[in-house]
């Protein structure tokens, strides 16, 4: 067993990057709360915001995560058109055929990352990326910590469109129902499309977050699409607040698997924990409002 | 819904005999390039016939093919370096490898329906690969090699040439038979069929096994080939996007499906062979393209073309 000091360190690292990618396991879930759509490409998504936060950064020289709202947008409205022209026309044709549309996208993304950006590993090198911050025996990155807390807000912010607003109250009510919805006059269409937008941009915010404190490649999209999808399950399809704490917990788990087994057993605890939960407890993946 | 032209079940196992017969010379004309491509086509079809059968006809779309090729690929190994036993016994050891893993893991993936029986099979490929990686018994990271030298080329094309052989009569069996309307009833609505007497789990896990026993036998002939394997490849999630973007391309449910579309996405690999990630990419487009335009794929609507053609013909 290592030093405690190192493994309250692990651990406390582990439930932040948790909470950093609970925002992105958010806009899966919503996504397939409202749409019943398991977005194949959702790791890719969060990749782009990777990339966008990485070249905000280099070509403005402003701290990436100031810009996040703008890459929130940017990522929302390339979200749009795939949504109205790739996955509305398939509406009326079930699921399987728009996850394999989303699942086509996933590999153009991730073959287009390589040949635009070459297969390197990257990193968004802002200036406090490696400061420690210390409280007593525990030692995390700072970088962590800021993820960490930006994520919570835009959950927070997320949480309150979905239960305080107008678009919310249609987004939930096209979740549970989609024709009683129409019937009492919501544009369930619209509301498909802002929720796969909206899905996006926490994808795309996450990554830029991940991409602060994390190397990534053309190729990390599908780790970060299983992680999210574990969040899912941990914390509950449908259920904002849940999917926050599936973070904490899936990060935590991950942390103590990686202490326990070692450090290249961290996303198999994840993977494990995911097929446990839907084969123990399959409702609490299928079943729920946004 | 297009309707195949239908084919009595003996018939087609006649032409598929001819077919394979005259292919077995082939070695005795094909260069090595050829010989290599077509190596590799029948290892594709062979995987692609058993997801075929699973998505096809029993409604389980697969992300988890690399798991039994990797699983094949293992045992075949562990079957050749430990007990120098011959190829073929090794390949039969892989075939019922494959079988076993998927009758081990389908209490738990088919409580999935639908997209979560997509997702956990991802995630069940993804966990073996970092098992592979991670436990230095089966060789971890590095992997293993093949203690005897591997058979030369043509041989080894012979060997891919029945693994293809016997997943296109079982596909035959399958789907020119009685029990294809079993396998159909249970795709088309599993709660239905269940009503009518069919004991969906079973006719699901048929499907399941055999895919994953043909699975688990072309990546037990590909590892051969290679003398040596790590779970990188083995295991590699690149064998599933291959093989849905073949059959989904080739025609889902269709049952020239896998071949077209194997021959298809080969054909595409080597003329782009220099832009390897454009050839994804491009794959990945036509994939978008066909399943809004063409559900069915090149096979199905290959076959809505040539019953225009005959109706219009008497006129």
């Amino acid at each position: 067993m290592p030093d405690p000091g190192v493994a309250l360190s692990t651990i406390a690292s582990g439930v932040l990057l948790g909470g950093m990618l609970a925002l992105a396991a958010l806009g899966l879930s919503i996504v397939l709360g409202v749409m019943r759509l398991v977005n194949l490409a959702h790791g890719d998504f969060l990749l782009v915001g990777a990339y966008a936060g990485l070249f905000f950064f280099e070509v403005t020289g402003v701290d990436p995560l100031i810009g996040l709202p703008v890459i929130g947008l940017l990522i929302a409205a390339l979200a749009i058109p795939l949504y109205r022209f790739l996955l509305q026309p398939l509406a009326e044709r079930g699921a399987e055929a728009q996850m394999m549309t989303m699942f086509a996208v996933a590999i153009i993304l991730e073959n287009a990352f390589v040949l635009a950006f070459s297969a390197d590993t990257r990193s968004i090198a802002v200036s406090y990326a490696a400061l420690p911050l210390t409280l007593g025996v525990v030692t995390i990155p700072l970088v962590y910590v800021i993820g960490f807390a930006i994520s919570v807000v835009a959950i927070l912010i997320v949480h309150w469109l979905v239960s305080r607003t107008a678009f919310g109250r249609d987004l939930r009510a096209a979740a549970v129902d989609p024709e009683a919805a129409a019937t009492i006059g919501v544009d369930v269409k619209r509301v498909r499309m802002l929720t796969f937008a909206l899905g996006a941009a926490c994808a795309g915010v996450g990554g830029t977050l991940i991409g602060t404190a994390f190397q990534f490649t053309p190729a990390s999209g599908g780790a970060y699409l299983l992680n999210s999808l574990a969040i899912v399950v941990l914390g509950g399809l449908g259920n904002v607040i849940g999917t926050l704490f599936g973070g904490l917990a899936l990060g935590a788990l991950q942390s103590l698997g990686g202490l326990a087994l070692g450090d290249g057993y961290r996303d198999l605890v994840g993977m494990a924990l995911f097929l446990i939960v839907l084969a123990f407890r399959p409702e609490g993946f299928a079943r729920g409002q946004a | 819904m297009i309707k195949e032209r239908p084919v009595a079940a003996p018939r087609e196992a006649a032409i598929i005999a001819v077919a394979f017969a005259g292919l077995w010379f082939a070695p005795l004309v094909l260069g090595e390039y050829w010989l290599q491509l077509g190596f590799r086509t029948l290892i594709y079809l062979a995987l692609a016939e058993g997801w075929n059968l699973m998505a096809g006809s029993a409604g389980l779309v697969s992300l988890g093919t690399s798991c039994f090729v990797g699983v094949g690929a293992y045992v075949a190994y562990g079957f050749l370096n430990g007990f120098s036993l011959p190829l073929p016994v090794a390949l039969i050891a892989s075939a019922v490898a494959g079988a076993a893993v998927a009758a081990v893991v389908s209490p738990a993936l088919f409580r999935l329906r639908g997209l979560y029986f997509t997702v956990g099979t991802l995630a069940l490929a993804e966990l073996l690969r970092l098992l592979m990686i991670n436990v230095s018994a089966f060789g971890g990271a590095s992997g293993i090699f093949l203690k005897s030298d591997p058979p030369p080329l043509p041989i080894l094309f012979h060997y891919a040439l029945v693994v293809a052989l016997i997943a296109a009569l079982a596909l035959t069996l399958c789907v020119r038979t009685r029990a294809s309307v079993i396998f159909r009833s249970v795709r088309d609505d599993e709660d239905a069929a269940a009503q009518m007497g069919v004991r969906s789990y079973r006719v699901k896990l048929a499907a399941f096994s055999l895919a994953s026993a043909l699975a688990a036998m072309a990546g037990a002939v590909q590892a051969v080939k290679l003398g040596a394997i790590e779970p990188y490849g083995m295991f590699g999630l690149q064998w599933s996007i291959d093989v849905l973007t073949m059959v989904i391309i080739g025609g889902m449910g269709m049952r020239l499906g896998p071949l077209v579309g194997a021959l298809f996405v080969i054909a595409l690999g080597e003329t782009l062979a220099d832009y390897p990630e454009a050839h994804i990419a491009i794959a990945g487009v036509i994939l978008i393209v066909l399943i809004r335009v063409a559900p069915r794929g090149i096979a199905g609507l290959a076959s809505s073309l040539r019953i225009a053609a005959s109706k219009r013909a008497p006129a």
